[in-house]
């Protein structure tokens, strides 16, 4: 199992795809911001992108919508330029700064947005699709940041997109509102739209994406399904001083999935981290400095990659 | 061009404070404090200085809308909209062209309010024909001030814009001679103010009520000025698409 390389695409289906993106680069200065991502997204698929601030996820975001140019690499929208998805009303997006005018009224902002697309929904239903229809008469500066969130929620869908692409979408809100803003979401997404989100939760990405990307310094590292993941992210890593243990006395023990070995530092990823631990406490009784932490998203992923190029 | 666009754009500026203030307000009360200031002098030609009165005012109001809605473009980047109206079928001119759409639309609550005080507060008397061709006249004389509100809100940020602008139309109104007749100057100001599109502005305006005819070098003055504001504001235009 190799989840990050490439399925091979036969030219006539990319063209069909939602996202196609190839060898894309940025750079600012000297940052690599991005540094040569494919990726290529289905119709209906529902794609998270996931990774460590940094990593090049608003870069990645803003050369697919055509807000940024790449240095290199090509980005086609439904086998379009961005530009011309954009004008087409396919694409709707929540990016992050990207602000609302504090002075107009939300039911006057998103009409503002309506006003300029070929075929928008009615702004009342785009307003009442992303719960803001009870906000519609209030002037933006008196929002509270998940109210905001919403509003651009609002913004987003008023062109009626086939592609829904959000950068960081629930970053101002409380948990509560989060919940209601992947709800209307799911509602959203049950009529067959693509969409491609930007987050750093790792919930988010499990309870909603069909698909994780993980980037990491402006590359692809990891790209694989939710069940992938949560069976990658359910383990645990125990760290310890275990003096005179060998890696395969280390492996042979319950629990254990991957040994790391250096000098009496020893790291064992465990898919049963009790049992693992009491069976290295039986059996090498001089270990110390014992630490158990959960598997980080980034360590999950690491390791279906590594794991896939190894056997 | 979106109407509906430029509708919403236009509400909003009018509910805006500072601009009802500054474009409408005060030019009219300006107008009134100037007009009973002079009594009812008369020129040796017999227009009244209420009348001439009327049309700086009108000229410093009218330039007022026109150069603060252009200048809102530095704000709207800074906040961020800029990104949103992207990802939009508007495309970078057609934005520029509403902004300054915008300008010349919202310049004309302020005309009309100055001129209906003119006609009915301070006895200025003025055919029909001479009142539509006032309008018509500053209002078109207004396309540069429009574009100089879109230059100035790429020259500077969203906090310097506005303050840049605002000394730019205290300027060019006492250098044009709206607040001072240019034949009061010393020569080489009243040099000055006729290089200045303030002053044939107002001179638009003047020669309505004059019943004479707006001249060439009003015509050529304000032209050249729309030219080269024209050609700057498309500059830094394609400048900051090329940063994208």
């Amino acid at each position: 199992m190799n989840l990050t390389s490439e399925k091979t695409v036969p030219e006539e289906v990319a063209s069909g795809a939602a996202v196609s993106l190839r060898g894309l680069r940025k750079r600012f200065g000297e940052l690599r911001a991005v540094d040569g991502v494919d990726l290529t997204i289905a119709p209906g698929e529902v794609v998270a992108l996931l990774g460590p601030n940094g990593a090049g996820k608003s870069t990645t975001v803003d050369m697919l919508l055509g807000l940024t140019r790449p240095d290199a690499g090509e980005v086609s929208l439904f086998g379009r330029t961005p530009r011309e998805a954009v004008r087409e009303g396919l694409v709707g997006a929540m990016l992050q700064n990207a602000g609302l005018l504090g002075d107009v009224t939300v039911g006057d902002s998103v009409a503002m947005i309506a006003a300029l697309h070929r075929r928008p929904l009615p702004v009342a239903e785009a307003l009442r699709l992303a719960g803001v229809e009870d906000l519609a008469r209030q002037r933006c500066a008196g929002l509270s940041g998940g109210q905001r969130q919403r509003v651009r929620f609002a913004v987003a869908l008023v062109s009626n997109p086939d592609l829904l692409v959000l950068d960081e979408p629930t970053v101002a809100m409380d948990v509560e509102t989060r919940r209601a803003f992947w709800a209307s979401m799911r509602d959203y997404t049950a009529t067959g739209r693509t969409v491609l989100f930007a987050t750093h939760y790792l919930e988010e990405a499990e309870d909603f994406a069909d698909r994780v990307v993980l980037l990491r310094s402006g590359r692809v590292v990891a790209d694989g399904t939710v069940a992938q993941v949560r069976a990658a992210a359910s383990g645990r890593t125990l760290r310890a001083m275990v003096p005179g243990a060998t890696p395969p006395a280390l492996a042979a023990l319950p629990g254990v999935s991957q040994v790391d070995v250096r000098g009496e530092r020893v790291h064992l990823r465990c898919a049963d981290s009790d049992t693992a631990l009491r069976a290295l406490l039986t059996r090498f009784p001089q270990a110390f400095d014992i630490e158990i932490t959960a598997v980080g998203l980034e360590d999950a992923f690491l390791a279906l990659t590594t794991e896939g190029d190894n056997r | 061009m979106n109407a509906r666009y430029l509708a919403l754009e236009a509400k909003r500026t009018l509910r805006n404070a500072k601009f009802l203030v500054f474009t409408i307000g005060l030019p009219t009360v300006l107008f009134l404090f100037y007009a009973n200031m002079m009594g009812d002098g008369r020129t040796e030609t017999g227009v009244s200085a209420a009348a001439l009165i009327l049309c700086n005012m009108a000229a410093y109001g009218g330039m007022s809308a026109a150069v603060m809605s252009g200048v809102r473009v530095a704000s709207e980047r800074a906040l961020g909209w800029h990104r949103q109206l992207r990802l939009t079928p508007l495309s970078g001119q057609g934005y520029l062209v509403v902004k300054g759409g915008l300008g010349l639309l919202t310049a004309v609550p302020g005309l009309v309010l100055i001129s209906v005080v003119a006609a009915f507060a301070a006895d200025v008397h003025l055919s029909a024909g001479q009142w539509a061709q006032l309008l018509v006249g500053v209002w078109l004389a207004l396309i540069p001030f429009a574009l100089l509100g879109l230059f100035l809100g790429h020259v500077g940020s969203a906090e310097s814009s506005p303050v840049i602008s605002g000394g730019v139309l205290v300027l060019l109104g006492m250098f044009g001679g709206l607040f001072i007749p240019a034949q009061a100057m010393p020569g080489w100001l009243a040099g000055v103010a006729k290089a200045l599109p303030t002053y044939w502005l107002s001179r638009v305006g003047q020669s309505v009520v004059e019943q004479g005819v707006v001249g060439v070098e009003a015509v050529l003055v304000l032209l050249g000025w729309t030219v080269v504001l024209g050609l700057l504001v498309a500059r830094w235009y394609v400048r900051d698409s090329a940063r994208a």
